[in-house]
């Protein structure tokens, strides 16, 4: 296939691909329902025993053994600055593979639970409101309303590589 | 046909059912649904000129009807890597602007690593050789074999379009061409340029190994042009200066090597050259660690099923006999992946070689180079770090510790110095020794100095290894004179901090009038440690057990507060510091009664202190491993490991934990 008839193709010619449509997992943090795009997930694990490590902010839960990793895990709700729950049977790990300083890395999200896989196409998604911040831009890709729920779908390497999301509460709240 | 969003849509499909697929559901039977599938996505990227796209997703089927395994766990890994890939070529397929500029052969990022990592063998091989050239400039084997060296780089260089690299390896070609053909001997001035010519092609290599970080070597390259152009001009007149006299007798005869001449210089290095390259293969220095740290795992995971409670109750010969198979087996894997790290010290210690050349023409001194034991393997991570300790010992051995010829007659001795390195195992770690016979060290000015630096207020009642010590403190320098190559005082402060990192240790001896020599103690590996497995409160922890000099239980009267601050430990007569790991690590200990708990002496660079846990669990070997970037600013942990019972234990960093001690507060 020649290069001329690629620009043909209205997908290739103009606009790129939409890089938020596509397949989502979402899952249950407080009230809210999240979603980070399934490409990013590695592994949905119970929970387990968590190694702390001292001297870490409190979102910071430890470290856990991944077939022989040592794999960091983080408290989404910690570090979104929601209250802080007991775990339940229904609380979990989602390893994902984010873009770290070096190269990617694993890093596990704590969360209240795993919901469902969401085929999103790029109508259903919206982008973030302004909040009086770039926040929208920079933590999140979009919201999506599937069947009158609002979905708020993460750029969970931005989340995982940010150190202060306190203006993700206003977001929240 | 399906259209690239179509496909994308199809990836994302595939992604959940790996991940969202029960666990213990084998992974082959994915294979089945998936190859028609991505079959349907090879077929329509290639429609849609996603060239890339097609590639990945044609790798994958190779991946999932190759595997006679299902449920590997690795296969799960793979695909997971292998989507990814798909997405973004599909991705990249969809924006415009990769339409179709191939980029030129010359740019291709893997050639150039190969280029720059088979160029540096060259080179080094080069440096070697051009030094035994300098004994015997006609020694036809090592002639050719620089020959084909700097022949070899040139065409490659070319090929890659590396223009000024081909222009000086072809000048050097030229200049040991005619040296092959005997139209020219390679006097000191000719090895000089072509030594400098390698270090001018080194330098090229640093610029393209990472461009970002350093600069292309800019200037020079005419001048070095010119003097190798001079060298070629130079008539080959016989006797032209050079001492050797056999130069004369043999002009060129090519194959008949001098057999007796491969012992004089730096042993065995072509001949293991040779040998290297024809059984070996170039493996990603990542792919061994993993498969290290793999085999490392495996080993935990067997002693896990051996230690499993229910086993004894399987009163089984069979499985008792398969699983003593098992262990021996896993114990073998390890063993033979730790040796894959393994590399030889010949090669640095060949570096050193160039240096005292350098070096002795530098001082104007005569020193004659002797190594043993160059076949000793370490680890690589090892080998890399030490050259720079290596580098400054050489350096003061040279400056400080070999007399001018002068002095030397006039003591007695040869003319000529001698440095000497050498490799040895002794008891599972490695000793580097870098002795001279040169002066020795100077007790008494080691001591007049350091009474001046204040380090010490008397030297009085110090033993010698004490005194000599004090050269290890930062600042310390004893060069009357100082020169640009050693003399102020960043020497062996320097050095003690890179063998401190290796967890190494180093120690001198020296004897007046006869020289002085340096040991170096050092691990077989850094992958590895033997560590005590403690605990305080819930937590376990992990000390270096190298570091650990004893451990004892405090009794009422060990332990005592200073000025209501810190807090201090009787041990053998020595007042000690405290460190309550609870404190620092702010844990919930099972009891702060110190005479409940365990302490810990260990032993760091600056000090000795003692370390107050709950108890000891036992010794374990353990498998280090990074806790990644997310921990890089948490001090006193330096690194985790996966503990018999499966789960992380941090390791403890003895050396921050002394050194900060003191802002853990009363």
């Amino acid at each position: 296939m020649s290069a001329s008839v690629l620009s043909q193709n209205p997908v290739a010619a103009g606009a790129p691909l939409d890089v938020r449509s596509g397949k989502y997992l979402t899952f249950a943090l407080s009230n809210e329902e999240f979603g980070i795009r399934v490409l990013k997930v590695r592994e949905i694990m119970g929970l387990q025993e968590i190694t702390a490590v001292p001297q870490t902010p409190a979102h910071v839960k430890g470290v856990i053994n991944l077939r022989g990793r040592v794999v960091p895990v983080i408290d989404l709700r910690l570090k979104f600055g929601l209250p802080t729950a007991e775990y339940s049977q229904r609380t979990c790990i989602i390893v994902t593979q984010v873009q770290g300083e070096s190269g990617p890395l694993m890093m596990g999200i704590v969360v209240d639970g795993v919901s469902e896989v969401l085929n999103l196409s790029d109508q259903e998604i919206e982008d973030t409101p302004d909040f009086g911040e770039d926040i929208g831009n920079r933590y999140l890709l979009g919201m999506a309303k599937v069947k009158g729920k609002v979905k708020i779908l993460l750029d969970i390497d931005k989340v995982l590589s940010t150190q202060d999301l306190n203006g993700l509460n206003s977001i929240l709240h | 046909m399906l259209k690239l969003e179509e496909i994308g849509h199809l990836i994302d499909d595939l992604a959940v059912q790996l991940v969202m697929r029960q666990p213990d559901a084998p992974i082959g039977a994915l294979a089945g649904a998936w190859v028609p599938q991505l079959a349907g996505i090879v077929e329509s990227a290639r429609a849609e000129g996603a060239i890339q796209a097609a590639e990945s997703a044609g790798s994958l089927i190779a991946l999932l009807t190759a595997t006679e395994a299902p449920g590997a766990e690795g296969l799960s890994e793979q695909l997971q890597a292998g989507l990814t890939e798909l997405e973004r070529a599909v991705r990249e397929a969809g924006s415009p602007k990769t339409a179709a500029n191939s980029p030129s052969l010359a740019q291709d990022p893997e050639l150039m690593s190969d280029f720059v990592l088979e160029s540096g063998e060259h080179l080094a091989s080069i440096e070697t050789q051009a030094l035994m050239l300098e004994r015997d400039p006609c020694d036809a084997e090592t002639l050719n074999a620089v020959f084909r060296a700097f022949h070899t780089i040139k065409g490659l260089a070319g090929f890659l379009e590396l223009w000024h690299v081909q222009k000086v390896a072809h000048e050097t070609e030229t200049v040991l061409d005619r040296a092959r053909n005997a139209e020219l001997t390679l006097t000191p001035p000719a090895i000089d340029a072509i030594l400098a010519s390698a270090d001018y092609l080194r330098r090229w290599l640093r610029y393209l190994e990472a461009p970002g970080t350093n600069g292309p070597p800019v200037g020079g390259e005419e001048a070095l042009l010119a003097r190798i152009r001079g060298v070629c001009a130079a008539p080959a007149e016989p006797g032209g200066g050079h001492p050797e006299p056999d130069r004369d007798e043999q002009p060129a005869e090519l194959p008949p090597a001098h057999p007796e001449t491969s012992g004089a210089g730096p042993k065995g290095a072509p001949a293991e050259a040779r040998r290297g390259s024809a059984n070996a293969v170039r493996v990603d220095t990542a792919k061994l660690d993993l498969l290290v740290e793999m085999a490392g795992e495996m080993v935990i995971a067997e002693s896990l099923v051996r230690q499993d409670p229910d086993l004894p109750t399987l009163k089984s010969t069979r499985l008792q006999r398969n699983m003593a198979q098992l262990t021996r087996i896993t114990q073998e894997l390890q063993k033979t992946a730790m040796a894959m790290r393994l590399v030889p010290v010949g090669p640095l210690f060949r570096r050193m070689a160039r240096l005292v050349r350098d070096l002795s023409r530098q001082f104007g001194k005569r020193v004659e180079m002797v190594t043993a034991g160059d076949e000793m393997e370490l680890d690589r991570t090892i080998v890399e770090e030490l050259a720079d300790p290596l580098m400054h010992m050489v350096r003061n051995a040279l400056d400080h510790g070999l007399e001018t010829p002068r002095e030397r007659r006039a003591a007695g001795k040869t003319e000529t110095g001698r440095v000497t390195l050498s490799a040895q195992h002794r008891g599972g770690q490695v000793l580097i020794e870098i002795a001279d016979d040169g002066r020795g060290l100077d007790r008494e000015r080691i001591a007049a100095k350091a009474i001046e630096r204040k380090l010490i207020a008397t030297a009085e009642g110090l033993t010698d290894t004490e005194v000599f010590n004090l050269v290890f403190e930062p600042g310390f320098s004893t060069a009357a004179v100082v020169t640009n190559v050693s003399g102020r005082g960043v020497g062996m402060d320097v050095v003690r901090r890179h063998i401190d990192k290796l967890r190494g240790r180093i120690e001198i001896r020296s004897v007046p009038g006869q020289g002085t020599t340096f040991t170096l103690k050092l691990p077989l590996t850094l992958a590895i440690i033997d560590g005590l497995v403690v605990r305080v409160g819930a937590e376990r922890y992990i000390v270096p057990l190298f570091s650990v000099r004893e451990m004892l239980r405090p009794k009422e009267d060990t332990i005592w507060t200073v000025k209501q601050r810190a807090e201090m430990a009787l041990v053998r007569e020595a007042l000690l510091p405290v460190l309550r790991l609870y404190k620092r690590f702010q844990v919930t200990p099972a009891s702060t009664d110190p005479r409940a708990s365990v302490m810990i002496v260990g032993e760091v660079e600056g000090g000795r202190f003692c370390l107050l846990v709950d108890e000891l669990i036992g010794k374990q070997e353990v498998v280090i491993k990074s806790l990644g970037e997310t921990f890089k600013d948490v001090s006193g942990i330096a690194g985790g490991a996966i503990l018999g019972d499966g789960r992380v234990g941090l390791i403890l960093d003895l050396e921050r934990l002394f050194k900060e001690r003191a802002d853990a507060g009363p």
